[in-house]
């Protein structure tokens, strides 16, 4: 689909052109490992048979690809704002490719933010994952960023402006990222909160990058907890679900008719 | 060639309470200039936004170029080119990426979209600027570019909605010939929307639209004649009782 690969293009000149966020998206997960890391690593020390750092990496590769993924979906935001929303609404193809295009954006960015942040975080922390291991990894990421993206569109074309979608993006991202397993086990926590995680997306995707990467670990405790395919599926569910709800967001009026509204005297 | 290349009938459209549009009947034929002349509120972006499968009609139906606006989204937005009151084009693009990225939207092959880009570029006298971001440009510039986007796909049927609003006048001028020029090389239909009453007078036909109701309709000869008036605006004025409003609004 021609389309498809025009909005996929678009995302990614979009983003080659906004320097600080091509830096935030490398130096965040570094930032976490260093100041998280540090003080984590001191309160586990000599209790643990892994090092924090090294427990850390898997939730790390999974906050890059939720960052990158998510916070995608912002441009749908400033396309509705800056009315390129209606170009492309106005173009010849179905509400679900457009959800489509945006969301595969979104993914091959977490995806490719996560992949140069995997070669410079891997060696740092000591991890060599094995084939197998990459592999499974690279899948990993791919479905997280495709639930991700799913469900940052949903978000965008549910919240109209930009400072309302900000609000938003930092009451979801941070419940999801400590309870998705990337800091501490989901297994430690409560019932209740327990169950919340495993409403999360990306709780799938860190369990799946910590079976790729924390395989030597299993034993320890510290590997993945649940079967493979359930977090492919899960994810998978998330993706087809999200991008659905997204086709329908989209294709709602609101979207394109303010002007017609403001037209009223 | 006789075929309407829109043909409405009773169509309307509220938005909750309001009632942006009664039960218009419109008929524009192949090549026509038509013009919808309105004041602001009149109805005329919500009448281009139906025709334009962008919004569902409360009641009524509409063929646009022989396809039914409601159950043929993709055919009539095949069919037809938008050019928006507001510019829809990414700031942070080039005029030439801003192009690309429409054409792969439009699924035009490459081979055919990059021809096409430039022969568009050079008759927008848009060529030296290919390459410099939207953002850059001058509001005459955006809307010829987004003239350019709007035709790039040869749509057989272009809509303007308030293409001049904002705009200098000489700036105008120039959009102006543009238009004539397009439809003297290709036949298009075009629809106008305008508060401009001197805009509307070179359309072949111009119906007048007040409060989402037609008011008017014919050359805008017969209409000066009907109204026993010399100018359009007096026809407005003979419909509504009331004159143009507001020359900059939207």
């Amino acid at each position: 689909m021609r389309a498809v690969y025009g909005i996929v293009a678009r995302e990614f000149v979009r983003f080659s052109r906004q320097r600080g966020r091509v830096l935030a998206s490398i130096g965040r997960p570094f930032v976490w490992l260093v100041f998280a890391g540090a003080g984590f690593a001191a309160v586990f020390a000599g209790r643990n048979q892994i090092d924090y750092r090294v427990y850390m990496a898997p939730g790390l590769l999974g906050m890059v690809v939720m960052f990158g993924s998510l916070l995608a979906a912002l441009s749908t935001v400033t396309d509705r704002e800056a009315g390129v929303l209606r170009m492309v609404l106005v173009a010849p193809i179905r509400r679900s490719t457009i959800a489509f295009g945006k969301t595969l954006g979104a993914t091959l960015l977490g995806t490719a933010q996560a992949l140069v942040v995997a070669g410079l975080l891997l060696p740092v922390v000591h991890l060599r994952p094995t084939l197998a291991g990459a592999l499974l990894g690279l899948i990993a990421v791919i479905l997280s960023g495709l639930a991700m993206g799913a469900l940052g569109l949903v978000l965008a074309a549910s919240i109209r402006s930009i400072e309302n979608f900000a609000g938003v993006m930092n009451f979801v991202i941070f419940p999801m990222l400590f309870l998705s397993g990337a800091l501490y086990p989901v297994r430690h926590l409560g019932v209740v909160l327990r169950a919340v995680a495993y409403a999360n997306p990306l709780a799938y995707g860190v369990d799946l990058l910590k079976h790729a990467l924390l395989g030597a670990w299993v034993e320890a405790g510290y590997g993945g907890e649940l079967p493979v395919p359930l977090d492919c599926a899960a994810l998978a569910v998330f993706a087809i679900v999200g991008l659905a709800l997204a086709a329908s967001l989209l294709g709602r009026e609101g979207g394109v008719t303010r002007t017609a509204l403001r037209e009223r005297p | 060639m006789t075929a309407a290349a829109i043909d409405a009938r009773g169509l309307g459209k509220d938005f909750g309470a309001i009632r942006a549009l009664g039960r218009l009947d419109l008929e524009v034929r192949e090549g026509e200039f038509f013009g919808l002349l309105g004041p602001n509120g009149a109805g005329k972006t919500t009448t281009v936004h139906l025709l334009a499968t962008l919004l569902a009609p409360s009641r009524g139906a509409a063929l646009v170029a022989g396809h039914d606006v409601v159950r043929e989204g993709l055919a009539v937005r095949r069919s037809i080119g938008l050019v928006f009151q507001d510019t829809t084009l990414d700031r942070d693009l080039t005029i030439a990426e801003n192009l690309r990225f429409a054409a792969r939207l439009w699924s035009l092959p490459e081979r055919v979209a990059r021809p096409r880009i430039d022969a568009l570029l050079r008759q927008f006298e848009l060529l030296e600027r290919r390459d410099d971001p939207v953002r850059t440009l001058s509001g005459g510039l955006r809307r010829a570019v987004d003239i350019a986007r709007g035709i790039l796909h040869q749509p057989r049927i272009l809509f303007l909605d308030e293409p001049t609003a904002g705009l200098d006048p000489r700036v105008r001028r120039s959009l102006w010939e543009r238009i004539r020029a397009l439809r003297a090389a290709s036949g298009l239909t075009v629809l106008l929307t305008t508060h401009y009453v001197e805009e509307a007078e070179p359309c072949d036909r111009v119906a007048v639209l007040d409060r989402g109701e037609l008011a008017a309709l014919g050359t805008p000869a017969e209409l000066k004649r009907t109204a026993g008036v010399d100018s359009l605006e007096e026809v407005f004025l003979a419909h509504t009782g009331r004159r143009m409003a507001d020359p900059d609004g939207g």
